[in-house]
């Protein structure tokens, strides 16, 4: 029925373009469905985020980083926003709507967001290639509509210009190649007490993810070393030392979790894989705001893309951080030091521990989200719905960022020091994102 | 002291790289495809992704294994067996009745008891049950056997007799939902559990298994010998929300429930695809290998009992025995694997159960390898594995899916047949000439459950047992019927037993080495040779 629905305000507005090529009844319309498209190219690509094996959280970012630019950036070609180019780092001036002829947004936008994901995720399974083309089919029949032929290649042409623009300037980002899924073939483990060792027996694991996302290109900060941190308390064995006391409230902490606590590290987990990632949960936050507030178009694409960009730099930025301090996680101390049978509540990442990957993301994230929709806004996460996880209710964005922080704690994968300093890193990162220009 | 060990070390590595070399060396297969006469294709595009099974099973009484492989959107194809003992392979395509399209597994089973193999077809569509007429003739029984085929996209099968029931139950593992075009994901349907009709020698309405979580693998499996085999499935994870691998008790007279954290299960969420269970260090209970993408799983049990109640709490111990098997062994595409079937078998028959697995990329995934080798891992005697596929002639980097190792031409060396997507099937035969002896077994019971699933068969080779359950399910969309093999290294006599599924633990037998024997309930162990 809803289908059936969809097809019919295809051709009421296939018959508005027609007759009257201005005017805020067409442009009403037109943007209604324009949003259409972006959230159901949003809803495919978290999909395509859990389901492409190489989309670990970092990868994940830059991929969703990218299509809100894209996205952004169609908006922007009609000049109602003002365009990233020259804002974000490399993107040089996109194409825009050119005077003089008609354009349909969603038809633009469609075409665009087609190509981008298409481009993003072409490493995807055979079952993500078969959902990307029966969209890319539909959608395109769906805004066509009985939209004249010139103007509808016109619109096509314009999309995939817009995307192609894009996708070259993500080439040179240094992210672009995902190698043996993110874990180097050969990697010189560092020695020493304080360093990161494997955390589990998976042999594909036995290397950390992606040791040089750090040194990829950021979108609006200048580098990944950009937002320093202070570093984890002094590495040591001593029963009075911080080091220890952190390590000891891991063990604590797993000791004595509440329900809700526990509840609170299975909902931040977002493993790959197995959930929209953490980049992809605040997405799927922010696109549930969007359904439930009714944001038009520009809004919309506004957040997303401001979103995408301030978590992509909080994933290169954490990972300039990781990688220069190069950590060990809590299991490995506590079981050298304190528990040698010791379980964390959740897996433990493959990865070096400090700073949190998902405080730093989240810090940033709220950071935007914060600007963007004001202090103390209340919404519900419904994110892992699907999975049988009952959503959960934020006084604000910082209060969630706070949660998502805390709840690497619970799950035994983090010190206190890599949620906290994380979380101010983000704030760090989140500001560059906050102070790109999107209205003229 | 301390170089006395130091030595004994030395000693320790040199008998291990001696072991490894001669498991190596020991072992040859020539591959026998075209002269076989084989020539089948498991075909079809995205509704082939999975399945690609082959059954092994004798249909024509005469001792020899014949062949049913899936043909993916072609019809199936049925080959009987027409090796001579210990000579080249060679199989004689035949029409059987066994012809249906989009087969994508197939299991022998014996389901109405009757001495004559049946097949549990599963499809994309309607699964139909073929029952075996004799002389490698098949006929539909769905009807008959008051079995609900369905429409589902079904790739798992196990089967076990229910303590007291004259009619098998049957579990059939459903993957996604075909239709769902847009958002596949999450839309894994119902697995079903066929459990007979009271008196009738029928088959009650399926019951659907909740939760699913789109099955690639089933195995009834007496994982803590308690006596009552539970329902073991594998699950993709790529298509389900909130699901994870599943251990079912599914207990006579009771509705089937999960094994629960309370109970111990942990949870474990992989891309399963296949399942191989056998008692690798010889303290009864079954370990397990789980194939998945990237790394496989081998789990034994954490903290194993004598009484039958050991926790479902297993501990992986893939890593530290050798078998992860996550990237491919040698050539020039090092990406991550992807694995199908898996098989523990003992390719050279040195008492030590080897582990075979298909490999072959889903369809042309570019983070993984698309020259996929399959491994073929050789157990030795410290319980870590070697790869010998390559040095052995078993090597292929077909897009390979379902497997079996069977005895073709009855000279007690396992052969192997491989079922590729969008290739040739191949087949290999064990050539090797230094390997140890040998025993083969088929059980036999009068009444319901004739091939004894659910039994163990148990056989002494030097301070050890060799034990190994007899099942039906398992691997990937392929299962087998008929010989039971073991090897024996250096023994040539021994004696075997058989602790058969209603509990009953028969005496030990004396039996001689490179022997056939049928194994009856109730009888002394009878040689059997080619007639």
């Amino acid at each position: 029925m809803n289908f059936v629905r969809k097809i019919a305000s295809a051709f009421l507005l296939a018959l508005l373009i027609c007759i009257n090529q201005s005017g805020s009844t067409l442009a009403q319309t037109k943007r209604l469905q324009t949003l259409d498209v972006v959230q159901r190219w949003y809803a495919l690509s978290l999909e395509l985020v859990r389901h492409t094996p190489t989309y670990t959280p970092p990868v994940a970012s830059r991929a969703l980083a990218y299509l809100g630019v894209t996205a952004y950036e169609v908006s922007a070609a009609s000049g109602v926003l003002t365009s990233l180019a020259g804002q974000l780092n490399g993107l040089e001036a996109t194409p825009k709507f050119e005077q003089g002829y008609t354009y349909v947004e969603a038809i633009v936008m469609q075409s665009a967001l087609a190509a981008s994901a298409q481009a993003l995720f072409a490493n995807t399974g055979p079952t993500g290639q078969r959902a990307l083309r029966r969209l890319e089919e539909t959608l395109r029949w769906e805004v066509a509509g009985t939209v004249p032929p010139d103007i509808r290649e016109r619109s096509e042409t314009l999309g995939k210009a817009i995307a192609n623009h894009i996708m070259r300037w993500s080439e040179t980002d240094g992210g672009a190649v995902i190698e043996n899924l993110g874990f180097p073939e050969k990697f010189k483990l560092i020695q020493g007490e304080a360093a990161w060792k494997p955390t589990n027996v998976v042999a594909l694991q036995q290397m950390p993810l992606l040791p040089n996302w750090g040194k990829n290109r950021p979108f609006a900060m200048p580098s990944g070393a950009t937002c320093k941190l202070p570093g984890p308390p002094t590495y040591s064995e001593d029963k009075a030392s911080e080091f220890y006391k952190q390590a000891l409230e891991v063990v604590t902490a797993k000791q004595e979790l509440t329900p809700d606590q526990k509840a609170i590290a299975r909902f931040w987990a977002d493993d790959a894989m197995l959930s929209p990632t953490p980049p992809g949960h605040w997405i799927s936050i922010a696109l549930q705001i969007i359904e439930r507030d009714q944001l038009d178009v520009d809004k919309s694409v506004d957040v997303l893309a401001r979103l995408g960009i301030a978590m992509a730099d909080a994933f290169i930025g954490c990972w300039d951080g990781k990688y220069q301090y190069n950590l060990l996680r809590p299991v490995t101390y506590i079981r050298r030091l304190i528990d040698p049978i010791w379980e964390p509540f959740i897996n433990t990442p493959p990865f070096p521990e400090y700073p949190s990957g998902h405080s730093t993301q989240s810090g940033a994230a709220a950071f935007v989200l914060t600007k963007f929709f004001g202090e103390n806004f209340a919404f519900e996460d419904t994110t892992h719905s699907k999975d049988g996880i009952k959503g959960r209710s934020f006084l604000s964005f910082d209060d969630a960022a706070a949660e998502a922080g805390i709840s690497r704690l619970y799950g035994g994968i983090h010190f206190r020091a890599a949620i906290e300093h994380g979380i101010e890193q983000g704030h760090c990162i989140g500001a560059f994102t906050n102070a790109l220009r999107t209205r003229h | 002291m301390k170089r006395q060990s130091a030595l004994s070390i030395i000693v320790l590595l040199s008998q291990l790289t001696s072991n490894a070399t001669w498991a190596a060396e020991s072992l040859h297969f020539a591959e026998e495809t075209s002269s076989s006469g084989l020539n089948s294709v498991y075909a079809g595009d995205w509704e082939q992704i999975v399945g690609g099974g082959v059954a092994t099973f004798d249909c024509n009484d005469d001792g020899f294994t014949d062949v049913l492989i899936s043909g993916g959107t072609g019809p199936a194809k049925f080959y009987r067996n027409a090796s001579e003992q210990g000579g080249p392979l060679k199989f004689a395509s035949q029409t059987s009745g066994l012809e249906l399209d989009n087969v994508s597994g197939t299991y022998p089973l014996d389901i109405d008891s009757d001495g004559k193999t049946d097949l549990v077809l599963l499809r994309v569509g309607e699964n139909v049950i073929m029952r075996g007429l004799g002389s490698c003739k098949f006929e539909r029984a769905n009807e008959a056997f008051g079995f609900e085929g369905g429409d589902a996209w079904s790739a798992a099968f196990a089967a076990t007799w229910e303590r007291g029931a004259t009619w098998p139950t049957l579990a059939i593992g459903n993957y996604i939902d075909r239709k769902e075009e847009f958002s596949p994901w999450g839309s894994c349907t119902d697995n079903w559990l066929h459990r007979p009709a009271g008196v009738e020698q029928t088959f009650r309405s399926a019951l659907p298994l909740k939760p699913s979580f789109c099955a690639l693998s089933m195995l009834f499996t007496d994982w803590n010998r308690s006596g009552t085999p539970a329902l073991r499935i594998s699950n993709d994870r790529e298509y389900y929300e909130g699901g994870q691998e599943q251990l079912w008790h599914v207990e006579a007279g009771s509705e089937p429930r999960l094994y629960t954290e309370e109970e111990g299960w942990k949870r474990l969420r992989i891309w399963g695809m296949g399942i191989a269970g056998y008692d690798l260090d010889f303290d009864g209970y079954p370990e397990y290998f789980h194939t998945s993408m990237a790394d496989n799983k081998l789990q034994t049990l954490a903290a194993p009992t004598k009484d039958g109640k050991a926790k479902p709490d297993y501990k992986d111990v893939a890593f530290a025995k050798g078998v992860t098997a996550h990237r491919p062994f040698a050539g020039d595409d090092l990406k991550p694997s992807t694995a199908w079937h898996t098989q523990f078998e003992d390719m050279n028959n040195d008492g030590l159960a080897d582990l075979f697995i298909a490999k072959g990329n889903v369809d042309r995934m570019p983070d993984f390898a698309a020259k996929d080798p399959n491994n073929l891992l050789i157990q030795q005697p410290d319980g870590k594995f070697v790869e010998v596929a390559q040095t052995s002639g078993a090597w292929s980097v077909a897009n390979a899916r379902g497997a079996a190792i069977v005895d073709f031409n009855l000279d007690g060396l396992l052969d192997l047949i491989v079922i590729n997507r969008n290739d040739p099937a191949q087949v290999w035969r064990n050539t090797s000439a230094k390997a140890g002896h040998w025993l083969e077994f088929r059980l036999e019971q009068k009444g319901a459950n004739r091939d004894a699933i659910g039994a163990w068969i148990e056989v002494k080779n030097g301070d050890k047992i060799l034990s190994r359950e007899i099942t039906s399910g398992g691997g990937h969309a392929s299962g087998q019927s008929g010989w039971w093999h073991f090897g024996l290294g250096k023994e040539t006599k021994t004696e075997a037993r058989v602790i058969w599924p209603d509990g009953t633990i028969g005496a030990w037998q004396p039996v001689n080495g490179d022997s056939f024997y049928v194994l009856e309930k109730d009888k002394p162990a009878a040689i059997w040779t080619v007639q």
